[in-house]
């Protein structure tokens, strides 16, 4: 899954003719004045300025600025490019224009199992998170689309009446082909305004989530994505997912600040219940990661030393399942590479590394791994007769 | 009995060489089991008309690739299932076309990275067919003794460990890959082993559910317990055990679920698997899920380390309870070993092989290449040269910092003579003939021989010999007239005594001045006073020179042409290369060039 920030989100929406309102994502406030000198509506409606980055509680950081003309907009963008907040520095600020408006709706489409679901709430703002109840459901099988009647029907359960029922059922109609077309997993507008001028449905702030496994087929996807936990990718796990796009198999890193205990197991399945373990034996995880498919020596090293440069770690968990086909001896051989460079670099002091595997060749990649107590690494290793997660247990046991 | 690839199935392979790796992982299943191969066919347009090699115990079965599945199936009508193993941005119509195919009842993928939506839609279609659709991310289902069905069970080893030459009790159900095998191997060390085991793939919706399997499971009487191993996110879990709780089933069932880790992480954090997300609400987080199971009457351990123990407890009540009968292990000798590779063997030291090629000089199995045994980079910063090089190679020996420069200056000296010589004008006739360069320099190289710098050889071994035989020169004269006919290295078409060969006083004068001895030099020398006394042009050309030095430098007669060889080599890429810059165009003889002595032109008498 992937998010995709508000700037391409609304490109995306536009695309498929929903109305949203002027907007410009720039990077500096030279180019906003410009702008503006250049666009009619930057100098007529109010505007909005917002940090354009993957950060939550905008509102609270005062990233979000309200009712200002031109010249506030600039003087906003000012005090929020290059604002450093936690690991994110804003680089981007959205200016739109302040639609006027009464009532907020609500409108989303989301993913499903059996294909996606129109949402639709006659409330929106914070007040559909309150009132979760008033929003009104359409199952879409997958392969099919909603018809006219069946929106309209939507609408008027949601409390929709007059004119509106036609005029939400088309934007949710219109949601649902961007969703369609777009490899959408979640689209959503809140809220839904109407403009006063001239009664239209605009969506005036949007959530796109979109499936990063379709990109193949979607050439203008030109946008980067951006990280969902509310805050901006570092640098290492850019570093990571730059090599995880351009190999067979993957590699993943997210690193989690405060965590002492470092992650390097193999497996989407099996680094997961390795994570549980840690958690559950009252561990403070530094990061996940993952690698898987068989990949490349090269790859899994550059995992490793980004693994190993974590700060303050005490263990690190080189756990695995029995791999069906990941290359043990392969695969262990970059983590090896991985470990030596990071101690020639002075880390891993005091860092307890702990292995359990199994899989091709496991028999060679294992004694490698062992024979690194000789070069004065710290190192426990285990072979299949070691349940799963008992490595965990080992590495976390109160003394 | 097992579910869904049995004893019955035949597949069809659906991908590259991907596809072939998979078929090799079957193969060895089917040589574990003493069975044949149930790979019939591989579908990949590129490679369609060929056919696929896979091995097999120590054999190689030939299986054909056809273009599409509906070809496959025509001329192997027993096809019945799917592998699918192409690239994502094909697997979607890779996966419709297998499924609209008559003949076909099962596909799995093993694609990753599929698009939900094209997932969501292969798994509709094939529920509206009525045929089941495995995965997308699916390493695979492999059923104990009969039948494997993609990746699943990893390494020839694993699967004999795994006990997966014969039926167990225990279906299991996974999303991830290692984990299937996990569980297979806590199953053959806690309990009898497996039925079934099933990877369904980690993607949000996989094609088919834990419900449909498990459904499948509880009609079959050889499995006793199913093993879930879950992951957060979705609602397959609470719908397998609303399927559980609903009435009272046959079957055990034992689960565990990951992801309880995402209670202490920041929100939004997502791990593992595509489908491993959390929803808005909070739903399809791991401990709904994992309560969900245990109300619905699942045997639920705190943890995945617990499963093993819980495995075995379930297994001995079902022995218990009869429902079980314990089965002899199969003794070593019959299962066969997978055949080793030469190199494993002979490292193991089981077999001892005459090698093809024997050879003396250089070694590349390590991370460099080593000349006679020195590692080419430590030749390189210790400060030696190409013509240490061609001393280790030529005639393994390190040679001396003054023979080296000798060799180096015989080098500069016959890089080249020009365009006009034999070897130069071969390589110009093909470089305007468009030939390329390893092609024109080795039309050059042809001319190399008797008449055109190929005396180098013949030169230093006579002289050796008369050296070596303290020949005076009137002998040396006499035996070579005697038996050899003229002295090679005596003689040039147009250098004399009064025009004498710049290169040889060079070469002469340059190894003199060094004050060693040079018994094959002075040799040539006194034979040169001797012929150029005769005949003007009987002097000692640079064949002669080059080749009396070079044996007296200790290098094998043999090698000696190599320094002509070598040397000209510069000159011969030189031309091709001017000739190319120029884009020269190609070139034919004059008719004024020939003097045409063919008989006039005359009637062609009538065909006897």
């Amino acid at each position: 899954m992937a998010k995709v920030l508000e700037g391409p989100g609304m490109g995306l929406m536009k695309k498929w003719g929903i109305a949203v309102p002027n907007y410009v994502v720039v990077t500096s406030t030279d180019e906003l004045a410009k702008l503006g000198e250049a666009n009619e509506w930057m100098k007529k409606s109010k505007l909005v300025a917002k940090a354009h980055e993957a950060m939550g509680s905008r509102f609270k950081l005062g990233l979000v600025k309200v009712g200002l003309d031109l010249k506030g907009a600039v003087a906003a963008a000012k005090e929020m490019l290059g604002r450093q907040v936690g690991s994110i520095t804003i680089t981007q600020v959205i200016v739109s224009e302040m639609v006027p408006h009464k009532e907020e709706y609500y409108v989303a489409v989301k993913s499903t199992r059996d294909g996606s679901e129109v949402l639709v709430a006659n409330c929106g703002g914070i007040e559909v998170e309150s009132n979760w109840d008033r929003v009104k459901k359409l199952q879409v099988d997958v392969g099919e689309k909603p018809s006219e009647a069946a929106l309209e029907k939507l609408a008027k359960e949601a409390g929709f009446s007059g004119g509106l029922v036609k005029k939400v059922a088309e934007f949710a109609g219109k949601m649902f082909t961007c969703f369609d077309s777009e490899d959408a997993q979640y689209l959503e507008v809140n809220p839904v305004v109407v403009r006063e001028s001239d009664g239209e449905l605009i969506a005036l702030d949007a959530v796109t989530l979109l499936d990063g496994d379709a990109k193949f087929r979607h050439p203008d996807w030109n946008f980067a994505f951006a990280a969902e936990f509310g805050r901006a990718y570092t640098k290492d796990e850019l570093d990571v997912m730059a090599v995880d796009s351009k190999i067979k198999g993957s590699v993943k890193f997210i690193q989690i600040l405060g965590g002492n205990i470092a992650m390097l197991p193999a497996g989407g399945g099996a680094s997961v219940y390795y994570s549980d373990a840690v958690v559950a034996r009252g561990g403070q995880l530094a990061n996940y990661a993952e690698y898987s498919g068989d990949p490349p020596d090269w790859a899994v090293e550059v995992l490793t030393e980004k693994v190993a440069s974590l700060p303050d770690i005490k263990h690190i968990i080189v756990g695995g399942a029995i791999a069906n086909f990941t290359d043990v001896k392969k695969t262990f051989g970059g983590i090896i590479a991985g470990f030596r460079k990071a101690k020639g670099e002075g880390k891993l002091k005091g860092v307890k590394i702990w292995v359990r595997r199994g899989g091709p060749n496991e028999k060679e990649g294992l004694e490698l791994m062992r024979k690194l107590k000789d070069e004065g690494f710290d190192i426990h290793v285990y072979d299949r007769k070691t349940p799963l997660t008992d490595i965990v247990d080992m590495a976390l046991e109160k003394k | 009995m097992s579910i869904l690839a049995n004893k019955d199935t035949h597949v069809v392979i659906q991908g590259g060489v991907a596809g072939q790796n998979a078929a090799r992982r079957m193969a060895e299943f089917c040589y574990l089991n003493k069975k044949s191969l149930y790979v019939d066919a591989f579908v990949y347009p590129p490679d369609a008309g060929k056919t696929n090699e896979i091995a097999y115990g120590s054999g190689l079965i030939m299986i054909p690739v056809y273009k599409t599945v509906a070809e496959a199936t025509k001329n192997h009508p027993q096809i019945n299932t799917s592998l699918v193993y192409i690239g994502a941005d094909r697997a979607s119509a890779g996966g419709m076309e297998a499924l609209n195919d008559p003949n076909i009842k099962v596909v799995s993928m093993i694609t990753e990275g599929v698009p939900e939506k094209d997932a969501k839609l292969l798994g509709a279609h094939a529920r509206k067919l009525g045929k089941v659709f495995n995965g997308p991310s699916s390493i695979g289902i492999i059923s104990s003794g009969s039948c494997r069905l993609g990746v699943i069970g990893g390494a020839y080893d694993n699967l004999v460990s795994c006990k997966l030459y014969r039926e167990g009790s225990f279906g299991v159900i996974t999303k991830s890959g290692g984990l299937s095998n996990e569980i297979i191997w806590i199953c053959s060390q806690f309990a009898d082993g497996i039925t079934t085991a099933i990877g369904i793939g980690g993607d949000a919706y996989p094609g088919t559910d834990y419900v449909s399997y498990l459904e499948m499971f509880e009609q079959d009487p050889q499995t006793k317990a199913v093993v879930i191993v879950g992951e957060m996110g979705g609602d397959l879990e609470e719908r397998a055990a609303e399927w559980y709780g609903a009435k009272k089933r046959r079957i055990k069932l034992l689960a565990v679920v990951s992801g309880f880790c995402q209670e202490s992480l920041p929100k939004g954090m997502k791990f593992g698997h595509a489908g491993a997300k959390e929803g808005m609400k909070g739903e399809g987080s791991a401990r709904s899920k994992s309560d969900a199971l245990k109300k619905a009457g699942a045997i639920v351990p705190a943890t995945f380390g617990a499963l093993g123990p819980a495995i075995k407890e379930t297994y001995e009540e079902l022995v218990k309870s009869g429902q079980v009968k314990p089965v002899a292990d199969v003794a070593p000798v019959d299962v066969p070993k997978l055949p080793k590779s030469v190199e494993q063997a002979m490292k193991d030291n089981e077999v001892t092989v005459v090698p093809l090629i024997r050879t003396t000089i250089s070694d590349d199995r390590g991370d460099e290449p080593c000349y006679d045994g020195y590692p080419a980079s430590e030749l390189i910063n210790k400060g030696y040269e190409i013509p240490h090089i061609i001393g280790l190679l030529w005639d393994k020996r390190l040679i001396s910092k003054q023979d080296a420069e000798i060799v180096k200056r015989i080098l500069m000296l016959s890089a080249d003579h020009g365009p006009c010589v034999s070897g130069a004008y071969a390589t110009i006739l093909a470089a305007c003939a468009g030939i390329g360069l390893s092609q024109a320099v080795a039309a050059g190289m042809i001319m190399i021989g008797p008449r055109f710098g190929g005396a180098v050889t013949d030169a230093g071994r006579f002289f050796k010999y008369a050296v070596d035989h303290k020949m005076s020169v009137d002998e040396f004269l006499t035996y070579m007239k005697k038996n050899h006919g003229p002295v090679p290295g005596i003689g040039h078409r147009v250098k004399s005594l009064r025009n004498p060969d710049k290169r040889v006083k060079e070469l002469v004068g340059y190894v003199k001045s060094l004050n060693t001895k040079t018994p094959c030099l002075d040799f040539a020398l006194s034979v040169e006073q001797v012929t150029a006394a005769k005949k003007d042009n009987l002097i000692l050309n640079v064949d002669g020179t080059m080749a009396a030095v070079l044996v007296d430098i200790g290098f094998p007669v043999d090698s000696l042409n190599g320094f002509f060889i070598l040397a000209r080599t510069i000159g011969l890429i030189g031309h091709w290369v001017d000739q190319k810059r120029q884009e020269s165009r190609l070139i034919r003889l004059f008719d004024f060039l020939v003097n045409y002595a063919a008989p006039k032109r005359r009637e062609v008498p009538p065909l006897k």
